[in-house]
């Protein structure tokens, strides 16, 4: 007998659903560095470009078709493509990129979240009080990973610990659906979130200048790092291509969870709105919030000498090491460590309920499983193919999960969706599905950007990316010798599970054709 | 910060500040539904 599909319960559900699954580490840590190496204020010009040429329009245009997908009862790209081009035998193969991506991130995303649960706790009951040197934080991190062994951990354990409370956090909340699940966290999370958020950027804005004895190490220069203007950056390809890639990352276009989350709509429910208050609600979260935290915090206690190495020295080492020791010298630090904490755990698992929910429709539509049955299935694949990122993480497993799921798929699986929405489905009949049940009127001049600039604009990453970064990764130019075979294996593995993904495709299909018959 | 990145920082809230009070008068008014 078939199933009937689930729904969302309101309007503000699948918005706080679809922000929560945007808003995520990147918001906090990625963008503040991005933007002061990029040109500082003058970055926001490509940046705001980049926005309203390539995010918004992707929003709608996933939103879009995630809707028109669920009508026929289809909530992943296979099902979802196929729709849209039902000649093409082949297109719903593309389509295995929108339930592979987000399995991939989904299996070391989930291990990072729960160092975030990790921290929370060590946070509140002082575990790493006596750390008080970068170098100190950082062996207390490698020793939470489980890299070295040192006086604050002798193993793997309480990482392991905390992955399994994470782990079984998520696979509840999927297990409980679109409306008693994920709607239910995001809800309440999204604003818990946000109020931490601010909370903290008010703390920041007013610490003025903390040691009367530098008083250049204040507010206002940190604020300065950050916005002055360097207008000779954006003579730089580079620097519109790093705003570009931003916006991408952010607004968690392309990985297909939007599709997933957006089949749930009814035929009737608004998605231009929606998709734009979605991404309004992420770019508060990263441009307010997210720039007023960690750099003017670390400009004003680490200073102007020492704000360009640690902007460099990456998204881990800014969130886990140098924020715990900004805490750790300002008045009810442990509290503000909590929040901040928190903030990245609540940013983290909204986001990591949502790489789960693709896989599980797709069990749920095609197959014609019942929850609990997809749920399983998925929590038992995804519990073994975790294990690699947390045991052989200093072996470059990461490194590699994060480029193909979290990087090469998402700009190919979101140029793939562009072309398919405007020139396939061709974009009179897309900009009319676009508006069915739409609460505003999207400018005439968008027909023009969603069928030239942002297929276009897409293109151009690619392609940018794919010769700049893409490359030497693909020919493992920085792997070293010790873990060559780590990485060839994880890429063996990531083949498989393509694979098998494509092959449950073609099951489907032929079942389908069957029952036709 | 010079007076260049106070023109960025405020443009950058108000853009943003502006369009998620457009969005949140539409939502609560429930559009032109």
């Amino acid at each position: 007998m078939a199933k009937t599909r689930q729904s969302w319960g309101s309007k503000l559900g699948i918005i706080l659903a679809v922000a929560g699954s945007a808003v995520g580490l990147g918001n906090f840590l990625r963008f503040p560095v991005q933007a002061a190496q990029n040109g500082g204020g003058a970055f926001m010009i490509p940046y705001f470009v980049s926005f309203l040429l390539l995010g918004i329009p992707l929003m709608w245009i996933e939103w879009t078709l995630g809707r028109f997908g669920g009508g026929f009862e289809h909530g992943t790209g296979p099902g979802i493509f196929h729709s849209m081009w039902k000649k093409n035998r082949f297109i719903k193969y593309f389509g295995v990129i929108g339930i592979f991506g987000p399995i991939v991130i989904f299996i070391y995303y989930t291990y990072i979240e729960s160092w975030l649960l990790g921290y929370t706790f060590f946070s509140l009951t002082g575990k790493y009080s006596s750390a008080t040197t970068p170098e100190a934080m950082k062996s207390f991190l490698t020793g939470y990973q489980g890299l070295v062994k040192n006086e604050y951990f002798g193993g793997l354990g309480t990482a392991y610990t905390f992955f399994l409370i994470t782990f079984i956090l998520n696979i509840t909340v999927v297990y409980y659906g679109i409306k008693g699940g994920i709607e239910k966290l995001c809800n309440w999370a999204m604003p818990v979130l946000f109020v931490c958020g601010t909370l903290l950027a008010i703390m920041v804005l007013t610490l003025g200048t903390p040691d009367i004895t530098k008083p250049d190490w204040n507010l206002k220069n940190g604020l300065g790092f950050l916005w002055n203007p360097d207008f000779s950056k954006l003579l730089s390809g580079k620097v519109w291509m790093a705003a570009a890639g931003q916006i991408f990352f952010t607004l968690s276009v392309g990985i297909g969870v939007i599709l997933t989350y957006a089949s749930y709509l009814k035929k009737q429910d608004d998605v231009v709105l929606s998709g734009l208050t979605a991404a309004t609600t992420n770019e508060f979260a990263e441009v307010i919030l997210g720039g007023s935290i960690v750099i003017p915090a670390a400009f004003i206690f680490f200073g102007p000498e020492n704000i360009i190495p640690i902007a460099q020295s990456g998204s881990f080492n800014l969130g886990f090491v140098t924020m715990p020791l900004i805490f750790g010298k300002i008045p009810f630090g442990i509290i503000f460590a909590t929040l901040w904490f928190l903030l990245l755990f609540l940013a983290g698992i909204t986001s990591s309920v949502s790489l789960a929910q693709p896989a599980v429709a797709f069990l749920e539509d095609e197959f014609n499983l019942a929850r609990s049955e997809s749920v399983g299935i998925f929590a038992v694949v995804c519990f073994v193919l975790c294990q690699p990122a947390i045991f052989f993480l200093g072996n470059g497993v990461v490194d590699e999960l994060d480029f193909w799921g979290g990087t090469f798929c998402l700009v190919l699986f979101g140029t793939i969706e562009a072309i398919l929405f405007s020139w396939v489905f061709g974009i009179d009949k897309a900009w009319d599905e676009m508006h069915i049940g739409a609460d505003i009127k999207i400018p005439k001049f968008y027909k023009f950007i969603i069928k030239y600039i942002t297929p276009l604009f897409l293109i151009l990453i690619l392609v940018f990316w794919f010769v700049q970064e893409g490359m030497p990764v693909i020919l493992m130019k920085n792997v070293t010798a010790e873990n060559l075979n780590f990485v060839i294996l994880t890429r063996i593995l990531l083949a498989g599970l393509f694979l098998l993904i494509a092959f449950l495709v073609k099951i489907a299909w032929n079942r389908k054709r069957e029952v036709i018959r | 910060m010079n007076f260049s990145g106070w023109i960025f920082l405020s443009v950058s809230w108000l853009f943003i500040i502006t369009l998620m009070f457009f969005c949140a008068i539409k939502i609560f008014k429930g559009g032109k539904k």
